[in-house]
């Protein structure tokens, strides 16, 4: 392990008062992202040998869990409840609720089943805000090209062009919604939207409630899906296989009641996944700011069925997660502390990267620090500081108007921000790649669709901020609509699990394990075991 | 010795619709042998003994025979080329028509030959678009050629070969429902007597042959009654097509000697058991028969010994269930089948079939109470011999054999009693 300046003299190299000095180090962004990042390097990609995707590379502990065997067998479906509806969301977080309310409102049937409650998902622990082109000085057009060069031009055109166009109508719909969203100036009636500049960006582009607007936007789509006539929700009953029909297509999905302890056959005549992502699989042992629940579920279901994937060897590492105190270590410093002007310090004291480079850039970035020897060791933990004392200087009441996560996290990381830095290191936050979709959500297996973080090809390589939330509520929506479209369309008819049994068959002609089962459904250290190995 | 693929799946004859082709690998030469000797075919039919494929094994000579002896009333004789294959789990006449065309149809000429007919009819199921496309593409091929003009000199009249579409329904493959689709009608099957080979389509005799079995009769013809019957294991001759499919590594289409035990087609040819899971049993031929467990692992898989097992070879349709699967939940699968492709003629078949299924559906989803099963056992012991043709006794035949062998399956603690001691 590279030496790390110790926690104490870090502090000592802090110019009080004073504005640290950048340093200049010429270190192109291509090296330092192929160098330091963990995107790069010889334990980031295996090639996929079985599944729509096979021979396109994969993160090997994603890989492990794509190319895996089922949890259940046929049998299991024999004395499952058996359900019946038009459309089936599985996820609860942004995404799935916006599918189910549109498709709803649309005249169908929806069940919303989810892996804990509606709402307990990533979309509430999004702090930074959502981006939409609405200012005067911005264009649809800015957001298109910023949205496509932060994903390092690897981002599907058409998604991305359909993505920014939607977003006016996205927080149009929010606020019809209830949404609330913080206003250039105090007043009642005829302010403007606030906005606020993201890493990456040309335009402030940001629209945010104050620093907790994932919560405040799940907080009026659950209260949508509670009141919206036609959904049924499936709390805590996570999903464990997809259905399918002898021609492929999905049929619906098999449910684990985690209540009841019992299998629920639910048989739609679509599903639209909205799992979210990966974070919980701790990739190459980084700690993540995700929700309990990202444990690449929807990925898993949808690869055995067919699906085809896209990047799935990209994911993001947010520069700011916390790392010390251990206990709270990968939980989230949102972005809109950087936005609004606070700083990264080595333990040299000097600043090293425009802090509001792309995420991957400013990650990589901190990750060199710690590889050189200019990080910061504290209790075991390894960071750089994230500086807000001259920002909340500057702006007494901060803390409690703009960044009122940030005032919590401090009190609860035992700091005082006007005082001490905040001790960060890189967290794995979110999966860029995923499922391939068309503009509506479609897959490549009829009768799936997909929304959200389980969806691939929007972000590119490397997503900006703000641009999740958009996607949750333009996809969603979308998805929503196409899977109401498939009403009376497609009869229901009995489905079962004979693409597990092709699957099996691939497995042992591929040499691949058979006791290795997922989804997962809960991080390991969940004590929570679904027949996870044959020997369970 | 290599057994496998060594007549109808021969990698030579996998042309598809190529006559030129078909001559250089041999075929022909059938047609040529038959046409030298007419009135030797059924003869060399019957000393080598085969049997209908498309499941009931019946001996092929004796329906030739039949079509042969019978008058034609209106000079039009016919000869059908059963091509309607739809059940679950079958999937090997299919496979012929899009890749041997031509083996069948000259064993269908043949047929014409030997019965004199002058109507030969490839009736086909639409849903194997690509099968239909190569026979209309290879029946063009034949039209004009020496060998028909040979056949019209014979018969004394032109010899007309059509490719027919059936309804695409399960039904619609019954022999006297092919001749209800034919004549024009919805494929409702006839009470027999009289039998097709009597009078059939429009009065005419109309012999109709699946498939598989008209593609074995060039071969015959070609190399003698002899050769094919030393294809076969011990009494058993010629090859068979069996359509593997279920829980086994290697599902597919496997043509081996006629014979070839139940344990070699799974574990041999097969692969085994997917994830070495434990046997649990096979519907055989389709999901019309008795279930064969375990202890019949080591059956030969021929009309005869398969039956000594009280149950039938049927199309050589085997879907192996491992533990881990549900044979409830297979068995109320094949009677929603069923239910969905009764004709509605007979008011036992087309409420017994939706009845059994809907018990059946309550019992898989665990909703069913001791009555249900009661009534299940009283609907396999009213509905047998009830419809005009054989799809309720299938039907029931697979229920009842599921409930007497697998009775915890159905949540029945009791094995019923033993029909046979």
């Amino acid at each position: 392990m590279t030496s790390m300046i110790s926690h104490a003299q870090a502090l000592q190299a802090l110019r009080p008062g004073a504005d640290a000095p950048m340093r200049a180090d010429g270190l192109a962004v291509n090296d330092l992202l192929e160098r330091f990042h963990p995107d790069y390097g010889a334990k980031a990609r295996v090639s996929l040998r079985i599944g729509a995707n096979a021979g396109a590379p994969c993160h090997p502990a994603l890989a492990g869990l794509l190319e895996s065997n089922a949890l259940i067998d046929d049998l299991d479906l024999a004395g499952a409840e058996p359900l019946a509806t038009d459309v089936l969301v599985i996820g609860g977080g942004g995404a799935g609720a916006a599918a189910a309310v549109t498709a709803a409102m649309r005249g169908a049937r929806v069940i919303i089943a989810t892996k804990l409650r509606i709402g307990d998902s990533n979309t509430v622990m999004a702090e930074g805000g959502i981006q939409a082109a609405v200012g005067a000085d911005d264009s649809l057009q800015r957001h298109y090209e910023d949205t496509l060069r932060g994903g390092h031009n690897e981002g599907d055109r058409a998604l991305i062009a359909q993505m920014v166009s939607d977003a006016p109508e996205v927080i149009r719909w929010l606020i019809d919604l209830g949404m609330a969203f913080d206003l250039a100036e105090d007043k009642a009636l005829g302010s403007t939207l606030l906005r606020k500049k993201a890493g990456g960006t040309t335009a402030s582009r940001i629209l945010c409630h104050r620093d907790f607007t994932g919560l405040e936007m799940m907080r009026v789509l659950r209260e949508a899906v509670e009141l919206q006539r036609g959904i049924e929700q499936l709390n805590r009953c996570p999903a464990v296989e997809l259905l399918s029909h002898d021609d492929g297509s999905c049929a619906g999905a098999i449910l684990y009641d985690l209540e009841r302890r019992s299998f629920v056959l639910v048989r739609a005549r679509a599903v639209v996944l909205a799992t979210g992502g990966s974070g919980r699989l701790h990739l190459q042992g980084f700690p993540t700011s995700n929700h309990y629940g990202a444990t690449a579920d929807g990925l898993v279901l949808a690869y055995r069925l067919g699906a085809r994937m896209c990047d799935l060897d990209s994911f993001q590492y947010h520069p700011t997660g916390v790392a010390h105190p251990r206990h709270l270590a990968g939980g989230l410093i949102s972005e809109s502390a950087r936005s609004a002007g606070a700083h990264l310090l080595n333990g040299l004291g000097e600043r090293f990267v425009d802090e509001l480079k792309p995420r991957d850039v400013v990650a990589a970035a901190i990750l060199r620090e710690c590889a050189e020897g200019r990080g910061i060791a504290r209790d075991g933990q390894t960071g750089v500081f994230l500086d807000a004392r001259a920002l909340v200087a500057a702006d007494p009441d901060i803390l409690e108007t703009r960044l009122v996560s940030l005032g919590h996290l401090a009190a609860k990381c035992g700091l005082d921000p006007r005082q001490e830095p905040f001790l960060v290191y890189p967290t794995l936050h979110y999966q860029n790649g995923g499922v391939m979709i068309d503009g509506d959500g479609a897959t490549s297996v009829p009768g799936l669709l997909c929304a959200g973080e389980v969806s691939g090809g929007i972000h590119g390589r490397n997503r900006l901020m703000g641009n999740a939330l958009l996607d949750i509520i333009s996809f969603g929506r979308r998805a929503g609509t196409r899977a109401a479209e498939s009403l009376g369309q497609r009869q229901a008819g009995r489905g079962g699990i004979n693409h597990v049994h092709r699957w099996r068959r691939a497995l042992a002609q591929a040499e691949l394990p058979a006791d290795v089962r997922a989804p997962l459904l809960y991080p390991s250290y969940g004590n929570f075991h679904l027949r996870r190995t044959a020997a369970a | 010795m290599n057994t496998l693929n060594q007549v109808l799946l021969n990698p030579a004859f996998q042309l598809g619709a190529d006559l030129d082709g078909w001559r250089a690998a041999g075929g022909g030469q059938g047609l040529d042998a038959a046409l030298a000797d007419p009135g030797a075919i059924i003869a060399t039919l019957e000393a080598a003994d085969l049997r209908g494929m498309g499941g009931a094994g019946f001996p092929t000579h004796r329906k030739w025979a039949a079509a042969a002896a019978a008058p034609a009333p209106d000079g039009d004789k016919y000869v059908v080329c059963n091509g309607n294959e739809d059940e679950p789990g079958t999937f090997k006449d299919r496979h012929l028509l899009r890749w041997t065309p031509h083996q069948v149809i000259e064993g269908a000429l043949i047929a014409a030959v030997a019965i004199r007919a002058n109507r030969v009819v490839l009736y086909i199921n639409p849903h194997q678009a690509e099968g239909r496309a190569q026979m209309r593409r290879a029946a063009q091929q034949w039209a004009g050629t020496e060998a028909v003009r040979r056949i019209e000199r014979l018969i004394g009249k032109p010899l007309e070969i059509a490719v027919v579409a059936t309804s695409g329904r399960y039904i619609g493959g019954e022999e006297t429902a092919v001749i209800s689709s034919l004549e024009g009608g919805f494929p409702f099957p006839r009470r027999k007597p009289p039998f097709p080979a009597e009078s059939g389509c429009h009065g005419a005799p109309t012999l109709i042959n699946n498939t598989e079995t008209l593609a074995n009769v060039p071969h015959i013809l070609h190399h003698g009654a002899a050769w094919y019957r030393g294809l076969g294991v011990g009494d058993a001759a010629g090859t068979k097509l069996y359509s593997l499919s279920g829980d086994v590594l290697l599902p597919g289409l496997y043509e081996l000697p006629m014979g070839t035990s139940l344990h070699d087609l799974i574990f041999v040819h097969g692969g085994g058991m997917l994830e070495g899971k434990a046997f649990k049993g096979v519907f055989t031929g389709g999901p019309s028969n008795t279930l064969l467990t375990a202890r019949d692992l080591d059956v030969a898989l021929d009309f005869d010994s398969v039956r000594l097992r009280r149950s039938r070879l049927g199309t050589g349709a085997m879907i192996v269930i491992s533990e881990g699967t549900s044979i409830v939940r297979k068995v109320a699968e094949y009677i929603e089948f069923f239910a969905n492709g009764s004709c509605g003629q007979c008011p036992s078949c087309k409420a017994g079939t939706f009845q059994m299924a809907r018990l059946l559906d309550r019992v898989d989803s665990g909703r069913a109470g001791p009555g249900d099963i009661a009534a299940l056992r009283n609907l396999c012991r009213i509905l047998p011999g009830s419809g005009r043709c054989g799809l309720i006794d299938g039907a029931v035949t697979v229920v009842e054999s599921s409930l007497h062998t697998f009775p915890a399956e159905y949540g029945v603690a009791e094995p019923a009693p033993a029909e046979t001691a």
